[in-house]
């Protein structure tokens, strides 16, 4: 068997396996649909107003407007910042509000398959409107501004929060819950025992990553008049306000970076339980 | 030939890895090195193919001097020698042929190496160090699905397709079975008789060792302590090398 | 510190021996959050009272349905748009962070600086929403897809590399060292030996970017960066309801389609 003629050799290497066709389709049909795609590019050149503009920004950047910074009222930009950051909170707390309960009932392990998928589709439905949709539907009820954005927002979160909550309620381990049976808890005290313990540091989780996106686009509510900074951003943009606009920007990049600090050290308690 | 000159080699934390070492080492030798863990078994290996440095002294291998290699040239002199690992050191998710014929890559140019474009000659070579060491109907498996003996085997495979003339090994059977153990140590054998390549391995196995090789160096803090036929071996000789101190 | 004003109960056991129970943070914590929340509300001026005029918000939504079904050839060429964009700047941002990432990994390249500044760039990269990017990017170059391409790639490449220099730190470094003893250099030593164990994550993590990105194109269209997002502002204003419910069914059957296609096709990599 060791070392023998080299018929054998050249038996096993036609044996190979002839994936090559496979792979060579694959490989054309993805280069087709990147060649189709490339159509939507019309490159027009960064036109010399473009390339101003994009100077404009840079020095703006590092040029603030400091009037703007050291405004401590309400059209100034730490409040405009902390509205921001209201919004996202509240928007992830609303979103958070009406995700829950649909998530449980979007759960092949507790309710019927038939009522879990209709609720998925429904879910599937809430996430494709895109949030500025939301915005333009609720000002007409709560009026122009951030309470607008909030509802937006929720809407918006609502999709992401229902999945990851769902996945973490399937992951459930229904093994401590048959435990607490046997030992004759009762039902409320196997959720607060039972279940809770598990899920309550998934839900925490997922609430600080869901707050995380929803403060970028919180940002950009304000292009609807729902509040924050989203409209001053844009208003110094159009006036060619470019210290102000760098002023906003590099707020923004404040704010958000510690945001994103801030959950990610509390994820990492919260994962090490 | 390898040869080591009054070779040492101290870490940067200052721990002294070798002191002193010399040795030579004939083209067809099957050489054993023992010693207790952190003796300096596999600093000792490692220097021979440059993936240890050394801090003085210098290391031939025919005639080159390993310790004044580097980038380029310590790669392209790295071809002539092979290794096996402890841990096999396979790509899990590749095809065992695959996983032989990296040891073509070197002659290859980038493109092909991203894409995978081994020629027909790759894949005969490679088939027949496959044959040589039994696994040949292994050759499409994922490398992941073999048994731990038979990764080994592969993993000889990929350093027989180098066509090295020396062949280091860093505890080559400790992950395994005493029965597939004793098969792989049968190969090594083998290989060192037919191809007549140089076996330089490290073992903690003793009896193996004896059994297997010709020539045994034993290693003690960094130094050697014993170095000569596997026969002249004495239970006294054992005691010291292994001996925990105070 | 914080047991340093509540002082921790201690119990005794039954042996004799003292164990201290710490007393509870939780309560603390969610004083703090009830705080923040408040503080929240106070600064949206957030209006309760308009919680009760929620039918309108029905009201509004029933008003796009039935949609307008005769529309959808109006839809049809911007939602292709919209793919496109998400496609070429998701794959664009995938190939791109390859190389970035490499660079960035500690265990492939050991020069700090260098991971050091284009980690800076990756975090730069994902800290801007990418609403504002887009907003930049169509007064840069003007209105149009290609500003959106840009916003969707900067994201995209940003995301990708994160994700990709962290597994590829922690991949068992066991075959490429096996390739350097081979011989091979460092680049290619990658390619043999880090790649493949790294591929699965890499192509999951770039499919569910492009299935972000595609959902996301439809907002770009807002603020001028082409796409769906274009009619969608367009027929609202016009308060085409009818047009706005197709436009936002062609959008749901769209991503439907994409994250099956997207999940099967994960399903085969794992």
């Amino acid at each position: 068997m060791r070392g023998k003629m080299n018929s054998q050799i050249i038996e096993e290497y036609n044996r190979r396996p002839k994936k090559w066709f496979y792979y060579l389709l694959i490989f054309i049909i993805l280069l087709a649909i990147s060649i189709w795609s490339t159509s939507v590019v019309h490159y027009h050149g960064v036109s010399e107003h473009g390339a101003l503009i994009a100077k404009n920004i840079f020095t703006g950047i590092f040029h603030p407007d400091s009037s703007l910074i050291f405004n401590f009222t309400e059209t100034g930009l730490a409040y405009l910042l902390l509205q921001t950051f209201a919004i996202g909170i509240l928007g992830t707390l609303v979103g958070a509000i009406i995700a829950v309960p649909l998530s449980f009932l979007a759960a092949t392990n507790l309710v019927p398959n038939w009522l879990a998928y209709l609720i998925r589709f429904v879910l599937m439905a809430i996430r494709t409107i895109p949030s500025f949709i939301y915005a333009l539907l609720f000002i007409p009820v709560v009026g122009l501004g951030s309470s607008a954005g909030v509802m937006a927002l929720g809407f918006e979160s609502i999709g992401m929060i229902a999945k990851l909550f769902i996945e973490a309620i399937e992951d459930l381990d229904m093994g401590v819950i048959e435990a607490m049976d046997a030992a004759g808890a009762t039902t409320f005290q196997k959720i607060r025992f039972g279940v809770l313990p598990q899920l309550l540091p998934d839900l925490y989780s997922i609430l600080l990553y869901r707050l995380d996106m929803n403060l970028r686009d919180a940002a950009i509510l304000g292009l609807v008049g729902a509040g924050g900074i989203g409209a001053p951003l844009s208003f110094a943009m159009s006036g060619y306000k470019w210290s102000s606009v760098g002023a906003i920007l590099l707020g923004l990049l404040v704010l958000i970076i510690f945001v994103e600090l801030i959950s990610s050290r509390i994820r990492k308690k919260l994962a090490k339980g | 030939m390898i040869k080591f000159e009054n070779v040492s080699k101290v870490y940067p934390n200052g721990t002294k890895g070798l002191t002193d070492v010399n040795l030579q080492i004939d083209q067809g030798e099957f050489v054993a090195i023992i010693g207790t863990s952190g003796a300096g078994k596999s600093t000792l290996i490692r220097c021979v193919n440059g993936l240890n440095d050394v801090t003085s002294g210098r290391l031939f291998v025919n005639d080159t001097d390993v310790s004044k290699l580097k980038g380029k040239d310590l790669r392209k002199f790295r071809r002539h020698v092979g290794m096996i690992f402890q841990s096999y050191n396979l790509v899990p998710r590749v095809t065992v042929l695959k996983n032989v014929m990296f040891a073509r890559v070197p002659d290859m140019n980038l493109f092909k190496v991203i894409f995978g474009l081994f020629s027909k000659e790759d894949k005969l070579v490679a088939l027949d160090s496959l044959n040589k060491v039994g696994i040949l109907d292994k050759a499409y498996i994922r490398a992941d699905q073999l048994s731990g003996g038979q990764q080994q085997r592969v993993s000889l495979a990929r350093a027989l397709t180098q066509e090295s003339e020396i062949l280091l090994a860093d505890e080559p059977v400790s992950a395994l079975d005493p029965v597939t153990a004793k098969e792989v140590m049968d190969d090594f054998k083998r290989i060192n008789e037919e191809l007549n390549k140089t076996i330089l391995l490290n073992i903690h196995h003793v009896e193996l060792a004896l059994e297997y090789a010709s020539r045994i160096i034993a290693v003690k803090k960094g130094k050697i302590v014993y170095d000569g036929p596997s026969q002249e071996v004495t239970k006294e000789i054992l005691d010291e090398v292994y001996r925990k101190e105070g | 510190m914080y047991d340093k004003i509540f002082k921790p109960k201690k119990i005794e056991l039954l042996t004799g021996e003292v164990v201290e129970e710490k007393v509870s943070r939780t309560w603390i914590y969610w004083i703090i959050i009830i705080i923040i929340i408040g503080l929240s509300v106070l600064l949206t001026n957030f209006d309760f009272s308009a919680l009760s005029r929620s039918g309108l918000f029905l009201q509004k939504l029933a008003s796009m349905l039935p949609p307008n079904w005769s529309y959808f050839d109006k839809v049809l060429p911007p939602l292709l748009d919209t793919i496109k964009m998400s496609f070429f700047a998701s794959l664009l941002g995938a190939l791109l962070a390859v190389p970035f990432a490499i660079l960035t990994a500690n265990n492939i390249v050991k020069n700090r600086l260098v991971n050091g500044i284009i980690r800076f760039i990756f975090m730069l990269a994902r800290t801007l929403p990418t609403l504002v990017l887009a907003l930049i990017a169509t007064y840069i170059f003007g209105l149009g897809t290609f500003a959106g391409v840009v916003a969707i790639f900067i994201f995209t490449f940003s995301f990708i590399g994160k994700q990709l220099f962290e597994v590829i730190e922690t991949v068992d470094m066991g075959p490429f060292e096996a390739a350097e003893a081979l011989g091979v250099s460092p680049l290619k030593a990658f390619f043999i030996a880090v790649f493949p164990q790294v591929l699965p994550t890499y192509l999951s993590t770039a499919l569910y970017a492009f299935e972000g990105n595609v959902r996301y194109a439809a907002i770009l269209g807002y603020v001028g960066a082409g796409g769906i997002g274009n009619i969608l502002n367009d027929r609202v204003n016009f308060r085409d309801f009818a047009s706005v419910g197709m436009i936002l069914v062609s959008i749901l059957v769209t991503v439907m389609i994409i994250d099956s296609v997207s999940a099967l096709i994960r399903k085969k990599i794992a």
